[in-house]
């Protein structure tokens, strides 16, 4: 009964999410350019994404930016969120304060400011320096969902492994991630999309071998956005889409 | 005989490299541009035809393209700079001037764009394309007729009217309108025109320089003031879209290629500034980008659709008489604040 | 509320916190020198441009001054702001109404479909941002989906203009922040003990009463990180709300980015910025005293 409402509503707000995504793939289909009307059936932005080289190296790239940032992001942001909790570190709410900084400031600001002193470090723009620009505004989202998660945990979880001869390393690794996981999850998928989509930092960040795909986007607004983009997206959800009921479906029959 | 001489050129570099230890040069064109304004085919011919690799970093504005190069992060061999930061540039001397005899092909251009205000005699610069900003209108929707921008800002339009998203653009309209030269935006026009300014943008539905198009093919806006680039693109899809260049004044503005102070391989940018000025190469651009092409060999090859296309080629147009707009320097800070504030209020 | 979850980031949670020896430091290390080096570096810089002048091409002069702080404080970049803060306000809220009973319902399904249905939640944004707006303007737009479908249901005569309002503005906002919403919230819902619930509801409590005595406080960090995963970033926002909205009603996030293009004025787009921080971190420090405060 309860589940009914939960479950409708959750349908209702999918729904909600999910209808620009139907257009855009309809449109992948769509024989116009400028997508403000249906013209006809065609497949023909698939063949042309095929052969677009540049757009998918940007693809490439923003899926390795991603990756890279997401994986640091969650060891940084994991591990801090664990110390700070486990420990009385000095200067604790400075701490703490400080790791929301990248949050807050504008990206425009941040893109900027890391620039100058890529620069002044003398560091060649490229891949690097746009994974650590990602990493550095994407941890604290890790961070405040792993913290979240910590609320409340239960300090015996620790104590008991320790008790039973763990460091406080192993327990950690042992006992607190898995407790963890869903939040580390959540946090990764969240870094993740922040990164794939980052613009204005990736702007400043980046370097001719590393233009990502929203570099790419952000300018054919002027042209029009070309539908080879619907075609590319399409492909990529339903990829995604298989990758993961695929899964499900594996570790399933694994269970049983 | 081209593909010769840059294979002999880069078999000179390379043991110019092994000899002498020039290493700064690499065999590299480093674009930096407009996204989509170079258009890959033009990009892999050049390629195919010279065996010059080149690698292309994008920006979306003239700021964003300044705020990049002058903090020193990459080493840009081409930017495409509009007409006032060529002489905002240029004033500053980070500019490399044009070997012309590299360039031969720059006697294709039209006379009218050797001399240009900004760049006289095309030492630091070469001209992409060309284009206006005017009014656009769907002739459906809105009776005629529509000269000026008087005309665009009545009660009639209240709330369906696109403008670009450019105060500089925006406040030189202003300008034109109570007949002050356009480049005159001091403090004390600025406040001239604040009354009709504020009532124009009264009238504003949307603000967009990246696509104003798109609120008009969507029918949430119905006249506007954009890029003639734009109008050309909507004349294309439905002819009922008719441009008009305001009557009380406007402006022409040339996107141009220019050399840096800081590119590596000067000689290799020469080349493609060569190259682009060919008028198959020059045509393969404007089939793109439906703005004003330059050049005048390049045009004989357009086809009737494209020359005919009032956007691209207003009729009765006398590019000598056109203006430019030229850099304010500072004075652009205090014209984003002045539009802004009359955003808000 | 919407810097409680920082305040319980910030506030100890008593006693089972030790002194950290090396090893905890070794592992500190590295996390310190990455915002040493790529946090407060880039924000002193920032503060220190923040101070200077700019030549006619934008270059930063360092001429020392705080006529940039002095320009900012001006009704018209605070009515801004204010603006800005109320668009990120309405659309925390309306985040928490539409993701909560997602996250609750997700939270609460078996594992096999939780996993699944999470993922889900997040496909769609791993389109390319431009795209999914665009499609959405496409959707709202004068000759759009929506109201071609209205007109046919005879709910209308004539197409309303749903878009370059601030209601477009809203909904592209609540849009692309409702996973932030969903997912923190998710994580709480995930170890709730499905034996406390039960237990409320043989003692005979109703629904509403379990919901509001027992989920929501345990749920409560949830919420809290979700809030602050939404109206953090929402108030700097910029690319929807221009796009959205049609420009009509600017934020402080496109003055900022204006400051850095167009007005060629870095150091006063600095000035703003470090403004907004300090507003920031000054009010997730009152929150966090203040919780210290109501814990003892």
């Amino acid at each position: 009964m309860q589940r009914a409402f939960f479950g409708s509503w959750t349908i209702a707000v999918f729904g909600f999410l999910y209808v620009p995504i139907l257009l855009l793939i309809a449109y992948s289909f769509n024989d116009s350019n400028l997508n403000l009307y249906w013209a006809g059936f065609t497949t023909k932005w698939y063949g042309l994404l095929f052969g677009n080289e540049v757009l998918l190296r940007a693809f490439k790239n923003s899926l390795i930016v991603a990756t890279a940032s997401t994986v640091l992001a969650v060891v940084i942001g994991t591990s801090a969120a664990w110390l700070l909790h486990r420990y009385r570190f000095p200067a604790q709410q400075f701490l703490g304060l400080l790791i929301f900084v990248p949050m807050v400031m504008p990206e425009v600001l941040m893109g900027v400011s890391l620039l100058v002193l890529f620069v002044t470090l003398g560091m060649p723009l490229g891949f690097t320096t746009m994974i650590i620009a990602h990493t550095t505004f994407c941890f604290p989202f890790v961070l405040v969902g792993v913290q979240a998660r910590l609320q409340g945990i239960d300090p015996s979880l620790e104590e008991a492994a320790m008790d039973l001869g763990a460091t406080p390393l192993q327990a950690f690794w042992l006992v607190i991630v898995p407790y963890l996981m869903p939040a580390i999850v959540a946090g990764a998928l969240m870094a993740f999309t922040l990164s794939f989509d980052e613009y204005i930092v990736s702007i400043f960040t980046s370097g001719s071998e590393s233009q990502t795909l929203p570099l790419k986007v952000y300018g054919m607004v002027r042209v029009g956005l070309n539908p080879q983009l619907n075609a590319l997206s399409t492909l990529f959800i339903a990829a995604t889409a298989l990758i993961v009921v695929g899964s499900q479906f594996f570790t399933a029959k694994k269970s049983t | 005989m081209k593909t010769h001489q840059s294979k002999l050129l880069a078999a000179a570099c390379a043991g110019a490299i092994l000899l002498a230890g020039c290493g700064k040069k690499d065999d590299t064109l480093n674009i930096f541009c407009w996204t989509e304004y170079v258009p890959q085919a033009v990009i892999d011919k050049f390629t195919q035809e010279t065996g010059i690799k080149v690698a292309m970093e994008n920006y979306t504005s003239n700021e964003e393209m300044l705020a990049k190069l002058l903090a020193g992060g990459g080493a840009y061999d081409l930017i495409q700079p509009s007409e006032y930061t060529v002489q905002a540039l240029h004033k500053d001397g980070l500019l490399q001037e044009i070997d012309q005899a590299r360039v031969p092909n720059i006697k294709n251009l039209a006379p009218e764009f050797r001399n240009m205000s900004f760049d006289p005699g095309n030492k630091y610069s070469v001209p992409w394309l060309a284009g206006f900003v005017g009014i656009v209108y769907n002739a459906e929707t809105i009776p005629g007729p529509v000269v000026g921008f008087a005309d665009v800002f009545t009660p009639e339009n209240n709330k369906r009217i696109v403008v670009l998203d450019d105060a500089r653009e925006i406040v030189s309209w202003g300008l034109a309108a109570a007949n002050i030269p356009i480049n005159d935006a001091s403090d004390a026009n600025l406040e001239k025109i604040r009354p009709m300014v504020k009532d124009w943008l009264a009238k504003v539905k949307v603000y967009d320089s990246d696509s104003p198009k798109t609120s008009l093919s969507s029918g949430d806006a119905d006249i506007g003031v954009v890029w003639s680039g734009e109008a050309a693109l909507l004349f294309k899809d439905n002819p009922k879209f008719q441009w008009v260049l305001p009557a009380e004044g406007f402006h022409m503005f040339v996107d141009n290629l220019a050399i840096p102070t800081t590119a590596r391989n000067k000689d290799l940018a020469e080349e493609f500034m060569n190259f682009i000025l060919r008028p198959d190469i020059s045509k393969m651009i404007s089939e793109s980008f439906p703005y004003y092409n330059p050049n005048t060999e390049a045009r004989k090859l357009l086809t009737a659709e494209e020359l005919n296309n009032p956007a691209s080629y207003p009729p009765g147009l006398d590019v000598t008489k056109a203006q430019l707009f030229s850099d304010i320097g500072e004075q652009a800070s205090k014209v984003d604040e002045y539009i802004t504030t009359l955003k808000v209020q | 509320m919407a810097v409680s979850a920082a305040a319980i980031t910030l506030a100890a949670t008593p006693s089972q916190r030790r002194r950290p020896g090396p090893g905890p430091w070794f592992f500190l290390t590295p996390m310190l020198g990455w915002l040493l080096l790529f946090v407060v570096v880039p924000t002193l810089m920032l503060v220190v441009v923040s101070m200077c002048e700019r030549d006619s091409l934008g270059r930063v002069i360092y001429n020392f001054n705080f006529e940039n702080y002095v320009r900012a404080f001006d009704w018209k970049w605070l009515k801004i702001l204010g603006i800005s803060v109320w668009y990120a306000f309405l659309t925390t809220v309306i985040c928490l109404i539409l993701g909560y009973p997602v996250a609750y319902f997700i939270g609460r399904s078996s594992e096999r479909v939780r996993g699944l249905l999470i993922m889900l939640v997040m496909i769609p944004f791993w389109t390319s941002f431009l795209i999914r707006t665009y499609a959405w303007i496409s959707i709202l737009s004068h000759d759009g989906l929506l109201n071609a479908a209205l007109m046919s249901l005879r709910i209308t005569n004539t197409p309303i203009g749903f878009m370059y309002t601030p209601f477009a503005v809203v909904l592209g906002l609540v849009y692309n922040f409702l996973p932030f919403m969903i997912l923190p919230i998710y994580t709480s819902v995930e170890k709730l003990d499905g034996s406390l619930i039960e237990a409320a509801y043989d003692l005979g409590a109703r629904p509403a009463r379990v919901f509001g005595q027992v989920v929501l406080p345990l749920t409560q960090p949830g919420i809290a990180a979700g809030v602050l995963l939404v109206f953090v970033p929402a108030i700097a926002m910029f690319a929807i709300t221009t796009l959205m909205g049609g420009g009509t009603n600017p934020t402080i996030g496109e003055v900022i980015q204006n400051q850095f293009t167009k007005a060629r004025n870095q150091p006063f787009g600095a000035a703003l910025g470090v403004l907004l921080l300090i507003l920031f971190l000054f009010s997730l420090w009152l929150s966090s005293r203040f919780r210290h405060v109501e814990e003892e």
